[in-house]
């Protein structure tokens, strides 16, 4: 092996030790996980382990709530998020989200994704133009909607709007893009356009991805982790984890025996 | 049961008797009964009003004279007036019922945004004769002695809209009248906006945040827009109450027969016209006449109001 395969990549995010409570409940206990850059990074495990969880404490989504803590570190560009002087508007930029729903904002599929460009960059018509081109042909909707750019994002189909927002979320460049069961609401064909567009989408962008679907997170992702009842259970790279687990938990899990 | 009932060969028969139809009867003569009811309202205005239409003639609604001693009477002063307090009322209400809901639903923390709510409808289930004699007591002398004075002082010299802000500071008045009716209608449209804003998708929302927007720009950018047409409906609901308010605004009007630019100059309203005058008219006579004239004005009024608050919250039904 040579130094440079030895090298760890850098990580984009670093969990250390974090405690989640949904106000009595403790949703998760004493996690450590990093997110290496320019990986994916697959979070599998039944319903109700924290891994969505996880990922709305990465833009500290969950501070909408209240009642809902984190306390430990979480550290994003070598500073703790989850510290009280973070600016969540520009944390949240930096840090996209996708829903397991689509959810076109109500106006129309230009607007969609300028909205979100436009309040953290000023652009020039032409320059916002290329942007919304750009990403439109990143997520491979340009052919579709190039015509119709300014009709409703509603009238798009299902599999179209989460391409849409993806679109929306990648056109403010952020640098992690966090997806919670992308696919989950998609029939067969947009979950695989879906599944493509986060290969390419990876050279640019750290990605977390919550998925139910074992088959994706072994076909998308360089590093699964495996939850469990809040903990995190196994990380590895997806090789190992789909062949051989280390932790009896994460065998019964990928082999269908719970959950 | 018996078991014929439930061999196919009883699939056609009456296995319980017919109770299911009485049900059925008994419930659709309530629902007739609402609709004899509306239709008799208003045949029973129209039919006491046709004294008053027959002698004036449409120029009822429009004619400003109100006088009992020459037999002559119109409508247009408190039909004014009772537009003038209802639009004062939603222009006063709307920003403070919006503020309050987005408040309930998007800052407060869900106990204390169950503690306000709960005290704001409280505040709607308040009798409006304490809202008069409070507006009366309190609201009227406060004021004749500092808000219209000062605001004469200022508004009044603003080019445009000074007119409005001119006069005598009586107390009572137009102005007065809205900010009553405003209190009153704040929890209703409130209530509907809070609701509105609660039924919008949490996840959208959550994108929006996600993108980085701040609270004003996702209420402005994407909850006022998905919930348009509600939010009108609420507030023409809101509109509909203002226009009907009897007691409350009858003791702060100023019940004066009299249609100006000044905000602060009594006028009247339908309701308390009619409120006043009612048990001083003669069963039969031209003033009773005019009087349910003026009546059936209101009740086209109100349920115009009201038929186009229900066809905005219906196409909002029908569009999601």
């Amino acid at each position: 092996m040579t130094v440079a395969e030895k090298q760890p990549v850098p990580a984009a995010i670093s969990v250390r030790n974090l405690d989640f409570y949904y106000g009595a409940n403790h949703a998760l206990k004493n996690i450590s996980i990093d997110f290496p850059q320019g990986q994916v990074t697959g979070m599998i495990g039944p319903s109700g382990c924290g891994k969505s969880t996880l990922l709305r404490v990465l833009n500290r989504m969950y501070d909408l709530y209240p009642g809902q803590r984190a306390t430990g570190e979480v550290i994003f560009d070598g500073c703790n998020i989850l510290g009280p002087k973070v600016n969540l508007n520009v944390l949240r930029a930096r840090v996209g989200m996708v829903f397991q729903k689509p959810t076109p904002f109500p106006m129309s599929i230009y607007d969609n994704i300028a909205f979100g460009v436009r309040l953290h960059e000023r652009l020039d018509r032409a320059a916002m133009d290329a942007r919304v081109e750009d990403v439109l042909r990143r997520v491979a909707l340009w052919p579709e909607v190039r015509d119709r750019l300014h009709d409703s994002a509603s009238a798009l189909s299902g599999g179209q709007q989460q391409r849409l927002c993806i679109a929306r979320t990648i056109a403010t460049r952020p640098e992690v893009v966090l997806l919670d069961e992308p696919t989950s609401a998609l029939d067969p064909v947009s979950t695989a356009r879906i599944e493509e567009l986060l290969d390419e989408l990876k050279t640019d962008f750290t990605i977390a991805i919550v998925t139910h679907n074992l088959q994706q997170a072994a076909r998308c992702a360089d590093q699964v982790a495996f939850f469990y009842m809040g903990e995190v259970v196994e990380v590895d790279s997806a090789d190992r984890m789909f062949t051989a687990p280390r932790e009896k938990r994460t065998q019964d899990y990928i082999t269908g025996r719970f959950g | 049961m018996d078991r014929s009932a439930t061999s196919p060969s009883a699939l056609t028969g009456v296995a319980r008797g017919n109770g299911d139809a009485v049900f059925a009867t008994i419930v659709r003569c309530a629902a007739v009964l609402i609709l004899l009811g509306l239709g008799g309202m208003v045949a029973v205005m129209a039919w006491g009003a046709r004294g008053a239409f027959a002698t004036f003639g449409p120029a009822f609604i429009v004619d400003k004279a109100w006088n009992p001693v020459t037999q002559h009477f119109g409508a247009a002063a408190p039909v004014f007036g009772t537009l003038v307090t209802a639009l004062l009322a939603i222009v006063l209400a709307v920003p403070l019922a919006f503020g309050i809901a987005v408040w309930l639903t998007e800052i407060a923390s869900a106990r204390i945004a169950g503690v306000i709510g709960t005290l704001i409808q409280l505040l709607a289930a308040v009798p409006s004769i304490i809202f008069g004699m409070w507006g009366f007591a309190v609201l009227v002398p406060f004021m004749a002695h500092y808000v219209e004075p000062f605001a004469s002082h200022t508004l009044g010299r603003v080019p445009g809209i000074g007119p409005l802000f001119r006069g005598a500071p009586y107390g009572t008045g137009f102005l007065t009248g809205g900010m009553i009716l405003a209190v009153m209608i704040t929890p209703f449209i409130s209530a509907v906006m809070r609701d509105v804003f609660l039924s919008m998708p949490a996840v959208l929302k959550e994108s929006a945040y996600g993108l980085g927007m701040t609270r004003w720009e996702v209420v402005r950018r994407i909850i006022l827009p998905c919930s348009r047409t509600s939010v009108v409906g609420g507030i023409m609901l809101g509109l509909g109450r203002a226009l009907g308010e009897t007691m409350a605004i009858t003791f702060v009007i100023g019940n004066a027969n009299h249609i100006g630019w000044s905000l602060f100059s009594p006028g009247n309203t339908i309701a308390s016209l009619i409120a006043l005058e009612f048990p001083e008219s003669a069963m039969g006579s031209l003033k009773f006449s005019s009087l349910m004239a003026a009546g059936f004005l209101l009740m086209l009024i109100s349920l115009g109001t009201l038929v186009c608050s229900r066809l905005l919250l219906r196409t909002r039904a029908a569009g999601r």
